[in-house]
């Protein structure tokens, strides 16, 4: 019974926790933008992060090395390094869009502006990851982070036409009023929010913070094969009310209370606060992740103790990193940079990273000298090389298509 | 860069060994070295061989040089951007506190007790045991 | 001396032959402990790569042939690469280290050399 709870409250905060600033802002805008038809990224971006959480977490549970502590070992000092410097600084950028989300929540239930809370969201996010325990800090997040299921509930209160979206997802086509170019920097955007590195980071130290052995690998194979999947689903959710309430009426997305307007518009003020709730934990969880993760790719690399199992004093490095991560977050949103813009950079710049960290992962992955008998078997390598090239291609055309399209514009 | 001009034809069967055998990038460059608390103390940026000097003809029959220490800090960098930091400044871990070697490198000595970790124990002590609950154990 | 120092040096064989680069050095641990831990590690030799002297997977040193075909990609890179041993290494240094008259080039496979 006990297991079965455990389980189930695994896979609850799988999906919550799946569901950030990146995935919400940029899924809204797309849904906004292209309907449906973009709809099979998420799909594609999904199986893409089971796959690599699913040999990130193996290869923590049984050699008891995180990912960047494996990014070191096989890359040496200076592959490592220049991993490190951009992995690193799309991390700190999607801190920042994290807090500044937070902050943008909270002006929408308080209508105070969000440079004020910025502060205070930053406070709140230290001051978890000083005290809070880990397994109750994911929890907690995830659990509230359910409360975005309201997407989906609107848009069946919307009633919306389903052939048509249907149609728009299955026979994906470039819309009349969009070329190509921004379809698939766009594209490539959702795969970014899908598939961003920190959740990675995060997904291997975390097996380490819970000690995760060789038998709790089942369970966490269903985490990720359940859980990631279904939050991929609200974040389905999330475009499809934007192409049916924002798409029509020619809205476009650049602030959160567009993205939350067909919520408003399908339940009233009940589901608002649902959405606004979800919102709030789904970015303050990630926020939490993120920071974490900057600490322990920075003590990771350079070897330092690290983990919220330890008290603060026993990693005083690694508390020392994130409170200067948070710090210059702060500094960045105080000159009053848009958070929803940062978020949509993050997203693309994630996709550009992407290569770096999972060909390692996938290598160490094969290697009897970590993992024994628990290698990857061929059908995870068919797989993992298939998305190999599929990540390959998108970190190789991000970039010429932000400059092509203006960044989407 | 050039070619090879030559290679060996033929390799001679490695010749037995009565220990273990560790490659040095494969088996301790960059790993993680723990305390015998189980506590991380740092990589082994690099190893220090004594028995041999950079340059100077190596008398036939001379003992083999061992590893005299692992070595971090300063020397990470000139790993990546080349040079070499004075001998004095590196930051030895001698090879007789070291236990064992697997996919981390184990020493039977406590972090407390080395000049490596005088950075965290620096940290440790000017700021985060001033914060409040710095000390708090999460478990 | 440094260890990194000799990696990457040149290889030349006693008639200032070019062999390789340094890709490794090969240490076995047999010697009296220093203390009451662990064996004192001796240096054996020297793996000479003649392709190319990166920080690489050991693909050419082990029978690990997976993940298609990024382990096939690696063992070919690094093709023709050999243990020369301590005995037979005349001079080493950063830039380059020479061999002895008569040097013998041995197989750098890990399998059988009592490794893990």
């Amino acid at each position: 019974m006990k297991r079965l709870l455990g389980v189930a409250l695994g896979i609850l905060t799988a999906i919550g926790g799946f569901v950030d600033i990146g995935d919400l802002v940029t899924n809204a805008v797309v849904g906004s933008r292209f309907g449906m038809s973009l709809i099979w990224v998420v799909g594609v971006g999904v199986i893409g992060i089971c796959l690599y959480a699913d040999m990130s977490g193996r290869v923590a549970a049984v050699s008891g090395r995180a990912t960047f502590e494996v990014i070191r070992e096989r890359l040496g000092p200076r592959a490592g390094l220049a991993n490190l410097g951009a992995s690193f600084f799309i991390n700190l950028m999607t801190v920042t869009a994290e807090i500044g989300g937070i902050a943008l929540a909270l002006q929408l239930v308080t209508s105070v502006h969000h440079l004020l809370w910025i502060p205070l969201a930053a406070f709140a996010v230290w001051l978890v990851i000083w005290r809070v325990r880990f397994k109750i800090m994911e929890n907690v997040a995830g659990l509230l982070g359910l409360c975005l299921v309201v997407f989906g509930v609107a848009l069946f209160l919307l009633n919306p036409d389903w052939g048509q979206l249907a149609g728009q997802a299955l026979a994906p086509a470039v819309p009349q009023t969009e070329n190509a170019a921004v379809y698939w920097f766009y594209a490539i955007a959702l795969f970014g929010a899908a598939m961003t590195p920190y959740e990675v980071f995060f997904f291997s130290s975390g097996a380490v913070e819970e000690g995760w052995k060789t038998k709790d690998l089942v369970q966490s194979r269903i985490n990720v094969l359940a859980g990631f999947p279904l939050g991929g689903m609200l974040s389905v959710a999330i475009a499809g009310c934007a192409a049916v309430v924002l798409l029509p009426a020619g809205i476009e997305v650049t602030s959160l209370s567009q993205i939350v307007l067909p919520v408003a518009e399908a339940g009233g003020k009940l589901a608002l606060a649902f959405a606004l709730v979800g919102i709030l934990a789904a970015t303050f969880g990630a926020a939490l992740e993120t920071t974490l993760s900057s600490g322990y790719t920075l003590a990771q690399f350079f070897g330092w103790s690290w983990g919220k199992f330890r008290s603060p004093v026993r990693a005083a490095r690694f508390h020392l990193s994130m409170i200067v991560c948070l710090l210059v977050a702060l500094a960045v949103l105080a000159t009053g940079a848009d958070p929803i813009l940062i978020t949509e950079y993050s997203v693309v710049f994630s996709a550009v990273a992407l290569p770096l960290t999972y060909l390692p992962i996938l290598i160490v992955a094969n290697d009897p000298q970590y993992m024994g008998t628990n290698v990857n078997s061929r059908t995870i390598n068919v797989a993992a090389n298939i998305y190999l090239l599929i990540i390959l291609a998108a970190s190789l055309c991000a970039i010429p298509l932000m400059i092509i399209t203006g960044a989407g514009a | 860069m050039n070619r090879p001009q030559h290679t060996p034809a033929r390799l001679e069967p490695a010749p037995p060994t009565s220990g273990r055998v560790l490659d040095a990038q494969l088996h301790l460059l960059d790993r993680q070295v723990i305390d015998v608390d189980g506590l991380p103390v740092t990589t082994v940026d690099d190893l220090e061989l004594e028995g041999v000097e950079a340059d100077i003809p190596i008398a036939a029959g001379a003992a083999a040089p061992v590893i005299s220490a692992l070595l971090s800090g300063p020397v990470l960098g000139t790993r990546i951007f080349g040079g070499r930091p004075p001998s004095s400044r590196l930051i030895r871990l001698t090879w007789k506190d070291v236990s064992a070697v697997d996919v981390t490198i184990r020493l039977g000595v406590r972090s407390e007790s080395l000049a490596e970790s005088w950075v965290e124990r620096w940290i440790r002590d000017k700021i985060i045991t001033r914060i409040p609950g710095g000390k708090h154990d999460p478990h | 001396m440094i260890l990194t120092d000799v990696l990457g040096s040149r290889v030349y064989g006693p008639d200032a032959t070019y062999l390789g680069r340094v890709a490794d050095a090969r240490f076995v641990l047999d010697q009296p402990p220093p203390g009451q831990l662990l064996a004192g590690a001796r240096l054996q030799g020297l793996i000479v790569s003649p392709h190319s002297a990166g920080s690489f997977m050991g693909y050419e040193r082990n029978n690990v042939n997976r993940p298609w075909p990024w382990a096939q990609l690696l063992k070919w890179w690094h093709r023709g690469s050999f243990l020369v041993l301590w005995a037979d290494i005349k001079v080493m240094g950063p830039e380059t280290v020479t061999l002895r008259e008569g040097f013998s080039a041995h197989d750098p496979g890990l399998e059988g050399a009592g490794t893990a």
